[in-house]
């Protein structure tokens, strides 16, 4: 019985080869795309999972609510406290530990780099577990100066030579120190938040002169703070005390706190497990970029939808096929075959089936995964001995082979012998065609959808990286470095030198330089204002060449003049506490919106006030309003922002040229290398620093236009499967048809038209749902493109997929037309 | 009204060669109705394809109201065919997602003839016929001998000067058979040429002359005098 069966499945499979071909590739390229999100998803899920206390690792997050200003969200928290929330929490957490990646300059011998070293606590080692190649983490971070390794770095300074004991120079915010190698340990895996190359201990004292920011002050968030909850503590008993432990724990020096109001009312501290943060966690300071919830969401719910799509095919064909099966139910019945056996007959074919393609998604999956990891930077393999992918296999192919196969089987099963023997009568009920037609359009639905949202994606990608940026980003070098130790002696020699430059239009100094991120903020009051409500603006230093390098339009004033005494920034030197300063100083135009001046010409003249330490206070009249320049992100609202023209806290160097980037960087990179040889020199062209912004949005649309083809390649399978299935079952037809006189051009458009309708009937599902959704999506975007422009992107994939209907079903559409009337009607 | 000289077809497939027709010459005038008679595979229905311009003959001559078509294309013939010549099948070869009036609307449908013309003349035939009671049933639902009926309706409401009909009572019982062929002796009085090909003698009898063929040649053809 059970042999007879298989064969019958082998037999069927090779006599219906277009049948079966279609069904092997549709779900062998479905299963595929399916297999590999599902990589991708489960790798996103598991960030984090494998540290032995992973369970109970959390990490604190700072969140200042700033009145008049979106919350200033961060991952990241203040150096003191790590000791403060030790204490406060001493029931509930173990250990607590930071991380600061301060990019020192390591030099061995005469080789020197920027390196990703991170400065922490020793209590690192009793919480992360690392993988040990040589050495003790314990041993290494209790010591001010030793350093632990990874592979790669103790490969790219050693070699094969032993690297432990071996000495490298650090220099980085004032402290240079020599580290001895005592540990070494294995790169860490991607599926981690954390991101370093080497370990040190924290020593503050290295830094209290001149930069107690990093670890020692209040309310400078620069730390990576974990903590460990004590055995058996439940998270509950930290995360429900956050505002408790602002208002009591913290040493907040708010002088300007007013009545009635709290710490926790400005500061948010909240902590989340480190296993959550990879796909959670929203701020900035993370060591490395993160996903997000919502790509895994999007993307598993493409496999979904492909998977859906596949196994559609599977029931349309299987159901349009069973006509031709009429027979073969009607005689095994006759002959005895109850309607049970003849389901798990027909169930067992379409396993076998998906069995097949589930082979052939295996090898697209090998073919593809080496490009795949690497276009989504992961290196992701799929093991056949892991249980769980083992399960997601084997629930595939049953879930696809019965879900896609049952309803047909059960049609099938059910023909009536009498009605099917006697001849002339189309065993076909009129339900499946409908059904069939339904399930068209649904697949054709999604695959519009799903256009359009690759589109959408992608369209907003470009909106947002030519979006003006209010300079000009064109032909300009960043230079990052210019304040490392080495170079910030010279910085005025080397700007001369590069100014004399051929090629050189002008170079400006300045704090920060575009699409970093960077957050630097002061406090601002206006002086005789009725209320005493500080708002923060972001700060940026420039020099007098600022605005003309970057070609920033002036609204209204005057930029600084080098003979004004009175536009530079007043040093603090000397000047005893409670006293209060003058400068002039330069805003932009949101600045003037946040301090409620009106017009740029109206706001000229008018003064705000900030503290600068000691009681003391500075005036500043505002002498000209700049355009808003998206210098930070496009991703981000805009702020206000001042310019104080202050050659105290320089970051980098921008110059703008003419001619060739490649050559005027290297000339720069000579000039540096002769100013400060122990300095490693960076650059950056602007217009590719503002699209490595959007290298993941770009990522995202390419993986989704991807993905979505393959549906369409899969629906479109699918169609052409059921046109040639139809017009078989319509060769009478078109006989007869032709037989009255009706043309081939008559027939192809008959066929036509019956395969456009369901397509155009599923654009007018997938538009509005795609117009909803992605308008919501595009909510997100503080810049975003015209909600209109959507429509022709509704428009463009409808007429895609209806061009592809119709190339995949023409073809044979036209061929039977071309057959001559006789055929059909000979043999009925 | 259509003459064939030396007109042969022959089938060849890898192997086989059959000569369906061998040489044949036959005469129809305008307003006869001729039965053809003659074994299985003798080459009745090959004959009539030809004649109904649905297949090309191997060589002779066809000439069909004075044009030798022989040679004509596809196109050609469909549009001669179209205009002078309705079909009646052994198996009806009714479109079974049509209803009955559909079925017989699709004779006119490649006329370009205006709708509301269409819909009166496939009501005047199907009066005609005695199936208008039926007009949106679907063919499944009706008996063989309705079927046919549709099929008659279907191959006349063209106005076509000529009918082929290969075994149109092959699938009745003999009393709707003698209905149908009772309908196309009222047609053929009305002076529609009728060339019906059949295996019943007494439904040979309805004609006015029989052509009984055998292996490709034509054997005898007898007259029958006119009662
Ligand atoms: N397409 C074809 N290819 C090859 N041989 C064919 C083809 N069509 C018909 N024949 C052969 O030509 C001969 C005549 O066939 P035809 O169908 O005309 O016979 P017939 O007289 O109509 O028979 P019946 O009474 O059974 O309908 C037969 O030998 C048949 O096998
Ligand atoms: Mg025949």
């Amino acid at each position: 019985m059970f042999q007879n069966y298989v064969n019958i499945a082998f037999r069927n499979l090779f006599k219906h080869k277009l049948y079966s071909l279609i069904n092997i590739l549709g779900l062998g390229v479905g299963l595929a795309a399916c297999i590999l999100i599902t990589m991708f998803v489960r790798d996103e899920l598991n960030y984090d999972t494998f540290w032995s206390n992973a369970d109970s690792i959390q990490r604190m997050h700072t969140t200042f609510n700033v009145p008049g200003r979106e919350p200033f969200v961060t991952v990241v928290a203040m150096g003191p406290a790590k000791e403060a929330i030790t204490t406060y929490f001493d029931e509930e957490i173990e250990y607590s530990t930071r991380f600061n990646g301060l990019r020192p300059i390591v030099k061995i011998g005469d080789k020197s780099f920027d390196e990703n070293v991170h400065w922490t606590d020793p209590e690192t080692a009793e919480i992360f577990d690392f993988d040990m190649i040589s050495g003790d983490m314990r041993e290494t971070l209790r010591d001010t100066s030793s350093i632990a390794i990874n592979e790669t770095m103790a490969k790219k300074y050693f070699g094969d030579q032993d690297p432990m004991g071996k000495v490298m120079t650090l220099t980085v915010y004032g402290l240079q120190r020599d580290y001895r190698v005592t540990a070494v340990f294995r790169d860490l895996p991607h599926n981690t938040v954390l991101d370093f190359q080497a370990l040190v201990k924290i020593v503050e004292s290295d830094f209290e002169e001149n930069f107690s920011f990093l670890f020692s002050q209040w309310f400078s968030v620069n730390n990576n703070l974990f903590f460990k909850l004590r055995d058996g503590v439940n998270p509950e008993r930290v995360t429900a005390r956050w505002d408790e432990f602002a208002d009591n724990g913290v040493a907040l020096p708010l002088q300007s706190l007013r009545e009635g109001t709290k710490p926790s009312d400005f500061i948010k501290f909240s902590s989340m497990p480190i296993k959550d943060i990879q796909l959670n966690a929203v701020g900035g300071g993370e060591m490395k970029p993160t996903g997000s919830m919502m790509n895994v969401i999007i993307f598993s719910s493409i496999a979904a939808l492909i998977l859906v799509i596949a196994s559609i095919n599977f029931m349309n064909l299987a159901t349009a096929k069973s006509t031709q099966r009429a027979r073969e139910v009607a005689l095994r019945k006759v002959l005895g075959a109850s309607r049970v056996q003849l389901l798990f007959q027909f169930l067992g074919e379409s396993i076998l089936l998906a069995l097949c393609g589930l082979v052939l998604g295996l090898v697209l999956v090998e073919l593809t995964s080496p490009l795949y990891s690497d276009f989504i930077g992961k290196d992701l393999v799929f093991s056949y001995v892991d249980p769980f992918n083992l399960s997601i296999i084997v629930g595939l192919v049953l879930t696809v082979g019965i879900v896609g196969g049952i309803y047909p089987a059960a049609v099938i099963s059910g023909f009536r012998p009498a009605q099917v023997l006697k001849a002339n009568k189309s065993a076909e009920t009129s339900g499946s065609a409908a059904l069939r037609s339904g399930l068209v359009i649904f697949q054709f639905a999604i695959s519009i959808a799903l256009i359009i949202a690759a589109a959408a994606v992608y369209g907003q990608q470009k909106y947002a990286t030519n979006i003006d940026p209010g300079f000009n980003r064109e032909n300009l070098i960043a230079i990052p470095g210019v304040s490392r130790r080495g170079m910030v002696e010279n910085q005025q020699a080397f700007k001369e030198e590069v100014l004399r430059l051929p090629g050189v239009v002008s170079a400006a100094y300045s704090f920060d330089r575009p699409s970093t991120g960077n957050e630097s903020n002061v406090s601002v009051t206006i002086p005789g204002a009725e209320t005493d409500q500080s708002i923060l603006i972001g700060r940026q230093d420039i020099d007098f060449d600022f605005v003309s390098t970057y070609q920033i339009k002036l609204l209204a004033g005057r930029l600084y003049d080098r003979n004004v005494a009175r536009d530079s920034w007043p040093s603090t030197e000397g000047v005893e506490a409670g006293q209060i300063l003058e400068a002039n100083i330069l805003v932009n135009k949101t600045a003037l919106a946040k301090l409620g001046f009106g017009t740029p010409e109206e706001a000229i003249g008018r003064v705000i006030r900030i503290g600068r330490g000691e009681q003391r206070q500075q005036d500043m009249t505002i002498i000209g309003v700049l355009d808003d320049t998206k210098f930070q992100s496009v991703r981000r609202q805009m702020r206000p922002e001042l310019y104080p023209l202050s050659d105290s806290s320089y970051l980098n160097l921008t110059v703008r040229y003419s001619g060739d980037g490649a050559a005027m960087a290297d000339q720069i990179r000579a000039i540096w290398e002769r100013i400060a040889p122990d300095v490693p020199f960076n650059f950056e062209f602007v217009t590719e620093s503002v699209l490595q912004e959007f290298t993941e949005e770009e990522r995202t649309a390419t993986l989704l236009a991807v993905f979505s083809g393959l549906a369409v390649l899969v629906a479109c399978l699918g169609l052409y499967g059921l046109a040639s299935f139809t017009a078989e079952r319509r060769t009478k037809e078109i006989g007869v048809r032709k037989v009255m006189g009706a043309t081939v051009l008559d027939i192809v458009r008959l066929l036509l038209w019956q395969f456009s309708r369901p397509v155009l009937i599923a654009n007018l599902i997938a538009w509005p749902v795609a117009l909803w959704g992605l308008s919501s999506w595009l909510e997100e975007f503080p810049y975003r493109m015209d909600f209109w422009m959507l429509l022709p992107m509704c428009a463009g994939a409808g007429a895609i997929a209806l061009i592809i209907a119709w190339g995949t079903v023409g073809g044979n559409a036209a061929k039977v037309a071309r057959r001559n009337p006789i055929t059909a009607l000979r043999y009925e | 009204m259509l003459k064939l000289h030396n007109l042969s077809k022959v089938y060849r497939s890898d192997e086989v060669e059959t000569v369906a027709l061998n040489s044949i010459n036959i005469e129809i005038e305008q307003g006869e109705f001729v039965a053809i008679m003659g074994p299985s595979g003798c080459g009745k229905s090959t004959l009539l394809n030809i004649v109904g311009m649905l297949d090309s003959p191997s060589s002779g001559e066809y000439i069909f109201m004075d044009e030798d078509v022989a040679g004509y294309s596809e196109a050609q013939l469909s549009e001669i065919r179209k205009h002078n010549i309705g079909f009646i099948f052994q198996s009806f070869n009714l479109i079974d997602e049509l209803t009955v009036e559909e079925n017989i609307e699709l004779a006119l449908l490649y006329h370009n003839i205006p709708a509301s013309e269409r819909k009166a003349r496939v009501a005047k035939v199907m009066d005609k016929v005695g199936i208008a009671h039926r007009a949106s049933h679907m063919p499944s639902q009706l008996s063989g001998g309705q079927q046919q009926r549709v099929a008659v309706a279907r191959a006349v409401v063209g106005d076509q000067a000529m009918i082929l009909a290969d075994e149109p009572t092959g699938n009745l019982d003999s009393a709707h058979g003698q209905e149908v062929m009772e309908m196309l002796q009222s047609l053929n009085e009305e002076g529609t040429t009728i060339v019906m090909v059949t295996h019943s003698p007494a439904h040979a009898d309805y004609a006015r002359r029989t052509i009984n063929l055998f292996d490709g040649h034509v054997v005898t053809e007898n007259l029958r005098a006119a009662e």
